[in-house]
């Protein structure tokens, strides 16, 4: 009997070790502890104020500094993450987030920008705000301020690039931003981790 | 300096580029072709046999100089398995059919040590198995990736893929030394056996979930293709004209060998 006792206990005890849950592994580059999220608004394609911390409320939000006419790291990105997005099935799709806000307003209209994300993906948000805010959030996620630069060779003339940030950040539904990836991350890295974000549990 | 062809990460902006690395290459090998080319004491050799090797040599510069050579060294995985295929499968039967058999025959017999090395090298056994673990380690993303970053990586891939179709395509074509043992009909299922793994490397490019090169995935466009589609084209290109290139090729082995059948029969009813 108590042979019998004894293995039931191992075996519960087996079973609670296997329940723990796995501790996550993401390709990025891990927040120790998590960062907030904040709370901006600025202004979407549609001209409606974009309320980032409401609208995103509870999802994975992958946010990312940008603009259209970056000729390699901005296309890359929003393609490599849209392209695992419609891998994804349908309701984790819908927990998922994209937000693209320009490092470029003067050039990136709203009607621009929208153009632009709609050839990549229509369901990526696509905000703008005056420039001294939009530096200053990126300053207070620990990214640099976006500033002008000159444009590649080859462009027309008048033409100017935009230094900025080349990462994504990673909000968790829980609102807290653990992940940011660099350049470099590929769409395999995305399909691992997207899941593994959405796992995390939103505030209660 | 730049002399060869690699994945810089840059935008593309149209820029020519020199890349005098190819130009030497390829005069290179039109020099030494040149020399065992075909000269005909008896008679002129056909013009196909006379315009193979210029073909072979304009292609081979074509594939691998601008714009070409930087495209699929960096920017577009389907032009990268064009150049393979270009390289592998195409120049490689050109350039050995401009060669002269006796030419090469008498300058191999002048230079024994030369001869044994040729012959052990395009042994059918040992060239099917080059040609099958070139073509498989020169399609694994490890090794893609970090030969195409820099342009020695990127020109030892290139000429592996040249050296390794040229001794695969050496036993059918020149046939020198002349193996016995190697009938056409040999020479059929060694090119039908030879050309399986880059079908199945075609295969699953066309049938990845992911873009399997970081180089050209992480590249910036150059046109509006999406990288998972870029490499379904580069799947669909090695198996469409990959396949379709080989049956011709065994379609001609076999239409000689029953020609030459035919030949030999006739000549018997006649004795």
């Amino acid at each position: 009997m108590n042979r019998r006792l004894g293995f039931l206990i191992a075996l519960a005890a087996l079973a609670a070790c296997q329940r723990q849950p796995e501790p996550a592994v993401y390709s990025g580059m891990m927040l120790t502890p998590p960062r907030g999220k904040p709370d901006f608004t600025f202004t979407s394609t549609t001209g409606a104020p974009y309320q980032f911390r409401k609208e995103t409320d509870g999802r994975v939000t992958l946010l990312f500094f940008g603009y259209t006419y970056c000729p390699d790291v901005c296309p890359m990105h929003m393609a490599n993450i849209s392209a695992v997005l419609k891998k994804l099935d349908y309701a984790d799709r819908q927990r998922v987030r994209v937000v693209f806000v320009t490092t470029d307003p003067d050039r990136d209209t709203p009607q621009r920008l929208r153009s632009w994300l709609d050839q990549i993906d229509t369901s990526i948000v696509g905000v703008a705000g005056p420039m001294e805010q939009i530096n200053a959030l990126q300053q207070s996620l620990g990214l640099g301020p976006a500033k002008p630069e000159a444009a590649p060779a080859g462009s027309p003339p008048g033409a100017y690039g935009v230094a900025h940030a080349a990462v994504v950040l990673a909000f968790t539904p829980d609102d807290s931003l653990r992940v940011v990836y660099p350049f470099g991350v590929r769409q395999q890295d995305w399909a691992k981790d997207i899941p593994v974000l959405l796992r995390v549990k939103a505030r209660g | 300096m730049t002399w060869w062809c690699s994945a810089r990460g840059l935008p593309w902006d149209g820029t020519w580029q020199a890349y005098p690395g190819v130009w030497l290459f390829a005069i290179l090998v039109g020099a030494l072709c040149w020399l065992v080319r075909p000269r005909g004491a008896d008679a002129p050799p056909p013009w196909w046999k006379r315009a193979a090797l210029p073909a072979g040599v304009v292609l081979l510069w074509i594939t691998l100089d601008w714009p070409v050579g930087p495209v699929g060294a960096g920017y577009l995985v389907s032009v990268h398995s064009a150049q393979f295929l270009m390289l592998a499968m195409v120049v490689p039967p050109l350039v050995l059919l401009g060669l002269d058999r006796s030419a090469v025959d008498a300058a191999l017999q002048r230079r024994q040590g030369l001869y044994r090395v040729v012959s052990a090298l395009t042994r059918p056994l040992f060239a099917i198995v080059a040609f099958a673990v070139t073509m498989v380690l020169t399609h694994l993303p490890v090794v893609v990736d970090s030969l195409m970053a820099s342009q020695l990586g990127a020109f030892a891939l290139d000429v592996a893929w040249l050296a390794s179709g040229l001794l695969f395509w050496w036993p059918v074509i020149v046939r020198v030394p002349a193996r016995a043992h190697f009938p056409p009909l040999m020479q059929m299922l060694y090119l039908f056996f030879g050309t399986q793994p880059h079908l199945y490397i075609a295969m699953w490019l066309l049938s990845a979930d992911f873009p399997a090169y970081a180089t050209y995935e992480l590249a910036p466009r150059i046109i509006a293709l999406s990288a998972i589609t870029d490499q379904q084209i580069a799947g669909a290109l090695m198996l469409g004209f990959g396949a379709t290139y080989v049956l011709g090729a065994i379609t001609v082995l076999f239409f000689r060998w029953t020609s030459s059948q035919r030949d030999d029969s006739a000549a018997l009813h006649d004795a």
